[in-house]
C-alpha cells in the first residue's frame, strides 16, 4: 500500500509520514510552499511555487505529484490551504474528501458527526483522499530517504492574484507543547476575570485556551487558542476546564489528555461525565481557593 | 378554535429568543439595573430588528400588527430578557402620538429613530395629587396674547422620562378646578426651557427611569397641540385597554421566567437525598404558579383577540389587570420560596423579578381602580 | 450583483437524542438552517446592498425541509429568493454528490451568478469541501476562510484569515467562495422581514436523477466515551478536590 502526504508544517509532515507508515508500506510526501522535510518519507516532492502566487495556484502540480506516485490513499494536513488542494484533487479523481479522520479501520474510516454527538463510520468507494490530524497517529518515527522531485508550477487558467499578506502574530502558547492546559469557557462573565485563570496557570505551570465562544463571539482570546472540533486537537498530561459545559465539539480537543479536571456551576453539565475529577462550584469562589490550595 | 402560532409569530418568538440571548444575558441585565438602563447596543439593536415599528401605523413608518401578535412579542421579550425595558412603553407613547398626532408630530418618530434606538417620547399623566383621580390634576395651559400656550405644573410617575427626547402631557385647558374636564394633549421636547425632571427612586424596574417632571413657564405652540383641543382624556382613554393589556403581557414574561428558574433549579438541588422537585410541596408550588400562568395567558390572548375583532374588553381586562398582576407577584413569591434562603439573595433573578412584578401591579392603573371598572361593568354583560 | 448562497438544511442537533444503543433518535428534531450557513447568507445579503445585486439561496434538501416556516426563515434573512432541489438521499451525501447538484440548480436556474458563498462547513459533517467541489464542477476558482469581501468590477477582492497571516486575494468572478463565520454575525430577523418573506419566490423540485454519492455511510454511533474516573466533588470540598488536582498534576 503506497501512502501521499500532503502537509504543511513541518510538525504535520513528521507525525503524518509517521502515521501514513503504520497503515501503508510506501509513504511520500508533497509539500507545496516551502522545501519537504527529507528523511521522513521514501520520497518527497517539492510542488514549486513562484514567490507571490497563493498557495492554491499550485493545486495542478498536487495533482501531477499525485500521477507521478499513484498513491492507494492519500493523507493530508487538514489546512484551510490543503482543505482546497486536496478537494480540487479529490474532484479531479472524481470523488469526495473524508474529513478529519479520527480512525483507521481497514478501508473504513471514521470521523465526527455533528461535531462529535456521533461517530460516522463510512467508506470511500474510489480514491482514498483523508484529511487527517497528525495527532490522530500514537506516538511513531518517521522514516525515509531524502530523495526529492521538484514538480514544476503550473498557473492556472483562472488564477488567484495575491495582492498582500500582514503577519498575525501568533499571540500565547503553542498549547500543543504544553504538558498542563487550562481551558476557559463561558462560565467567565467578563474578559477581566480571565485573570483568575491566568493566575491558576503561572501557579500550575500551564497555558491558557478556550473554548469556542471566547474565540469567536467575544474575542477574548486569539482564535488559535480555541480548543475543539475546528481548532487545536490536544493531548496533555492534564487538561484543566473551567466553566466549560462539555460539548462535544469542545471535548473532542481534549480527549487524548491523560487526565481531565473540570470546575463548573451545574452539575448536570456533560463536562461530569466526562472528567477524572471535578468539582460543582461557581468558578469564582472555587478558583481562587484552588489557587491558595494547590 | 385554532390556538395555533403562525409560521411569522413562530419566527418572531425565534428572533426575540436571539435578541436577548445575544444582549441580555446574565450579567448584561445586572449591569442594566444597576445603570438604571437599557444598553445602548440593546437599544439600537432592537430598532435595527424593527421591533420598535410594529403596532405603529404604516403612515409613520410603522409595522402594522395585530394585538395578539404585540401581546406574543411582549410576553417572550420580558420571559428570554427576563428583565424590565422600555420598549413596550416607548411603544405606546409612539402609537398614541401616531394615532392622534399630525404628519408633521409624527415624524418625529422616524427622526429620532434615525439617530439612536432610545424610546421617542414618555407620557406625562400622573401627577403628585392625582393619580387615581386624573380630574384632581391641575397643570395648566394658557392661552397667552400671542398666541403661544404657557404649561405650568408637575407630573410624576412619569416611566421611561429620563432621556427620551419627547414628553406627551395632559394637561388642563385654562382651568386647573375639578370641574373642568377639557383637557388637552401637547407634544414637547424635553430640552424646552422651564422643563426639568428629578430622578425617583423605585423598588424594583430599575431598568425604566421613573422621574418627576416639572413644567415651569413652558412656552408651547398651537402646532404642538395633539388631537382636538379639549379631547385630551378621551383620546389617551382609546388605548387605555390595549396599554393594560401589555402590563399584564409583561408581568407574564417575567412571571413564566421565574417558574423556568425555579423549576431549573428544583431539578438540580438535592435535599435530605433527592432533587426537591420529587418532594410534594414544592411540585404543590410550581403546580400553583402553573396554574396561574395558564389561566392569565389564555385570558390575556383572548382579550387581544377581542381587540382585534373590534370589541371592547373594559371589563375583561380591568379584571385581569387586577386578578392578573397579584397572580404574576405570587408565582415570582413562590419561585423565591423553591430556591429557599437563596431565593432571598441576588445571586438568583427571583428576587429582582419579584421587585418588578409589585410595580406591575400599579402600573396602568391600580388593582383598586380595576376592581371599581370591574364592578360597574359587569353587571351590563347580563341582562 | 446576482449573488448565490448555497445553503444546508440539517437537523437541530439539540433536538437529537442517543439511544441506549448508542443510535441517533431523529424523531424530535426539527429542520433548521446549518448555523455557520446563516453566516454566508448575511455576507451576501450585505454585499448584495453595497452593490446593488441580489441574493438567491438554493440548497440540494431533504424532503423534510421543504417545510414552509423554515423556508420562510431562510427568506426573511436579505434573501432575493429561495431554489430547493429535493431527494431523501442528499442527508448523508458527500460533498462530490452535492456539488452535482448544486451545479444543476446553477447552470439550470441562476447560470448569470457572479459569485456563490457557503459557509465554513455545515453543522453536521463539517467537511468545507462543498465550496471546492462546486468550483471544480463550475470549472471556476475558490477560496476559504474569507473575512471580508469587497466588489470590484469583474473581480471581487477578499481577506482571508488563516492562524498566522492575512492574505489579501483578488478572486476573478465567477467564482466560489467559503466565507468563515467572523465575516459578521447573522441579522435578526425583524418583523417586516418575516412578513414579507412569505411573499418571495421559492421554488421546491423534486431532483430528477437521483443522487451520485462516493463515500458510503456505514454506520453512525454515538461515540463510546473513554471511561474517566467521574470522581465529581462538592463545592465546600475544595481541599480534597485541591488534593487530587495536585496529584494529576504530579
Amino acid at each position: 500500500m503506497k501512502a501521499f502526504v500532503l502537509a504543511e508544517s513541518t510538525d504535520a509532515q513528521r507525525a503524518l509520514c509517521a502515521g501514513a507508515r503504520t497503515i501503508a508500506d510506501e509513504v511520500v510526501l508533497a509539500v507545496v510552499k516551502g522545501a519537504p522535510l527529507t528523511g521522513v518519507a521514501d520520497k518527497a516532492y517539492d510542488v514549486e511555487l513562484p514567490e507571490g502566487q497563493p498557495v492554491e495556484n499550485a493545486a495542478a502540480g498536487v495533482q501531477a505529484a499525485y500521477e507521478a506516485a499513484q498513491p492507494d490513499v492519500v493523507l493530508v494536513e487538514p489546512t484551510p490551504r490543503n482543505k482546497i488542494l486536496a478537494g480540487l484533487l479529490a474532484a479531479k479523481l472524481g470523488t469526495a474528501v473524508v474529513s478529519d479522520v479520527t480512525a483507521f479501520d481497514g478501508d473504513a474510516v471514521t470521523n465526527m458527526y455533528f461535531g462529535g454527538l456521533a461517530a460516522n463510520k463510512q467508506k470511500a468507494s474510489g480514491a482514498k483522499v483523508y484529511t487527517v490530524a497528525g495527532t490522530a497517529f500514537a506516538e511513531a518515527e518517521a522514516t525515509g530517504s531524502d530523495d526529492v522531485e521538484t514538480i514544476a508550477y503550473v498557473a492556472p487558467e483562472k488564477a488567484l492574484v495575491l495582492r498582500g499578506t500582514k503577519a498575525v502574530p501568533r499571540e500565547g502558547a503553542d498549547l500543543t507543547k504544553c504538558d498542563v492546559v487550562v481551558g476557559a469557557g463561558r462560565g467567565f462573565a467578563e474578559e477581566a476575570d480571565l485573570q483568575m485563570a491566568r493566575d491558576l496557570c503561572a501557579k500550575v505551570g500551564a497555558e491558557l485556551g478556550c473554548s469556542r465562544p471566547l474565540a469567536e463571539n467575544v474575542d477574548w482570546l486569539p482564535r488559535n487558542l480555541y480548543i475543539g472540533v475546528s481548532g487545536l486537537q490536544l493531548a496533555p498530561k492534564a487538561y484543566i476546564a473551567l466553566g466549560i459545559s462539555g460539548q462535544m465539539q469542545h471535548m473532542v480537543g481534549v480527549q487524548g489528555a491523560d487526565t481531565i479536571i473540570a470546575v463548573n456551576k451545574d452539575q448536570n453539565a456533560p463536562i461530569f461525565k466526562q472528567c477524572d475529577y471535578g468539582i460543582v462550584g461557581d468558578i469564582y469562589k472555587v478558583l481562587p481557593a484552588l489557587i491558595e490550595a494547590l | 378554535m385554532d390556538f395555533a402560532l403562525t409560521d411569522e409569530q413562530e419566527l418572531l418568538v425565534e428572533s426575540l429568543k436571539e435578541y436577548a440571548d445575544r444582549y441580555f444575558d446574565d450579567e448584561s441585565v445586572r449591569q442594566m439595573y444597576e445603570n438604571h438602563q437599557v444598553s445602548a447596543e440593546a437599544q439600537d439593536a432592537y430598532r435595527d430588528a424593527g421591533f420598535p415599528f410594529m403596532g405603529l401605523p404604516e403612515e409613520v413608518g410603522g409595522i402594522p400588527t395585530d394585538h395578539v401578535t404585540l401581546g406574543l412579542m411582549t410576553e417572550k421579550l420580558y420571559e428570554f430578557t427576563g428583565a424590565m425595558t422600555p420598549f413596550m412603553t416607548g411603544m405606546l407613547a409612539c402609537a398614541d402620538l401616531a394615532e392622534f398626532g399630525t404628519p408633521e408630530q409624527s415624524a418625529v418618530i422616524m427622526e429620532e429613530y434615525e439617530k439612536s434606538g432610545q424610546s421617542v417620547a414618555a407620557l406625562c399623566l400622573s401627577e403628585p395629587a392625582a393619580g387615581s383621580d386624573n380630574m384632581g390634576m391641575t397643570m395648566t395651559s394658557k392661552k397667552q396674547a400671542d398666541g403661544t400656550y404657557v404649561l405650568n405644573g408637575q407630573k410624576t410617575w412619569v416611566t421611561n422620562g429620563a432621556d427620551v427626547p419627547y414628553y406627551i402631557v395632559i394637561c388642563k385647558d385654562e382651568e386647573p378646578a375639578r370641574e373642568n374636564n377639557k383637557m388637552s394633549l401637547w407634544l414637547v421636547k424635553r430640552e424646552t426651557e422651564g422643563v426639568s425632571t428629578a430622578h425617583l427612586t423605585k423598588l424594583g424596574q430599575h431598568t425604566v427611569p421613573f422621574v418627576d417632571v416639572f413644567f415651569d413657564n413652558v412656552v408651547v405652540e398651537e402646532s404642538q397641540r395633539i388631537g382636538e383641543a379639549g379631547a385630551g382624556w378621551l383620546l389617551l382613554m382609546k388605548n387605555f385597554e390595549f396599554e393594560r393589556c401589555l402590563v399584564v403581557a409583561q408581568g407574564l414574561g417575567l412571571a413564566q421566567a421565574a417558574q423556568n428558574d425555579a423549576i431549573a433549579y428544583a431539578k438540580e438541588r438535592i435535599a435530605f437525598g433527592k432533587p426537591i422537585i420529587t418532594n410534594p410541596r414544592v411540585q404543590g408550588l410550581i403546580e400553583q404558579n402553573e396554574i396561574m400562568l395558564q389561566q392569565t395567558r389564555h385570558w390575556l390572548y383572548y382579550c387581544l383577540w377581542k381587540l382585534d375583532q373590534g370589541q371592547s374588553i373594559n371589563a375583561d381586562i380591568a379584571m385581569l389587570k387586577s386578578w392578573g398582576t397579584r397572580a404574576h407577584l405570587q408565582i415570582a413569591d413562590n419561585a423565591i420560596e423553591v430556591y429557599g434562603g437563596l431565593g432571598y439573595t441576588e445571586e438568583v433573578r427571583v428576587g429582582r423579578i419579584w421587585r418588578d412584578l409589585r410595580g406591575n401591579m400599579l402600573a396602568g392603573g391600580t388593582c383598586e381602580v380595576m376592581d371599581y371598572i370591574a364592578g360597574r361593568a359587569i353587571p351590563k354583560l347580563y341582562k | 450583483m446576482k449573488i448565490v448562497v448555497a445553503v444546508k438544511v440539517v437537523a437541530d442537533d439539540q433536538d437529537i437524542f442517543v439511544a441506549g444503543d448508542r443510535t441517533l433518535d431523529y424523531s424530535k428534531a426539527h429542520q433548521v438552517i446549518s448555523s455557520y450557513d446563516k453566516n454566508a447568507i448575511e455576507a451576501a445579503a450585505q454585499l448584495a446592498a453595497a452593490n446593488d445585486g441580489t441574493v438567491t439561496v438554493i440548497s440540494a434538501a431533504t424532503s423534510k425541509a421543504t417545510d414552509a416556516k423554515l423556508k420562510k426563515d431562510i427568506l426573511s434573512r436579505g434573501v432575493d429568493e429561495l431554489i430547493m432541489v429535493t431527494d431523501d438521499a442528499l442527508a448523508t451525501a458527500d460533498s462530490f454528490a452535492t456539488a452535482q447538484v448544486l451545479k444543476g440548480i446553477v447552470e439550470d436556474k441562476v447560470s448569470d451568478y457572479d459569485l456563490i458563498l457557503t459557509g465554513d462547513g455545515s453543522a453536521d459533517f463539517y467537511a468545507g469541501q462543498v465550496n471546492v467541489q462546486l468550483a471544480a464542477a463550475l470549472g471556476v476558482p475558490t477560496i476559504n476562510e474569507v473575512t471580508s469581501i469587497a466588489a470590484e468590477g469583474d473581480k471581487v477582492v477578499v481577506e482571508r484569515t488563516l492562524e498566522e497571516e492575512v492574505e489579501e486575494i483578488e478572486v476573478p468572478l465567477p467564482a466560489v467562495i467559503a466565507v468563515s463565520p467572523s465575516i459578521g454575525e447573522p441579522r435578526i430577523p425583524g418583523m417586516r422581514e418575516i412578513l414579507a418573506a412569505g411573499k418571495k419566490p421559492s421554488t421546491v423540485d423534486e431532483l430528477a436523477g437521483g443522487v451520485d454519492a462516493k463515500i458510503e455511510i456505514e454506520e453512525i454511533k454515538a461515540p463510546e466515551l473513554a471511561p474517566r474516573k467521574q470522581q465529581i466533588f462538592e463545592e465546600g470540598d475544595i481541599d480534597a478536590f485541591a488534593a487530587a488536582v495536585a496529584e494529576a498534576l504530579k
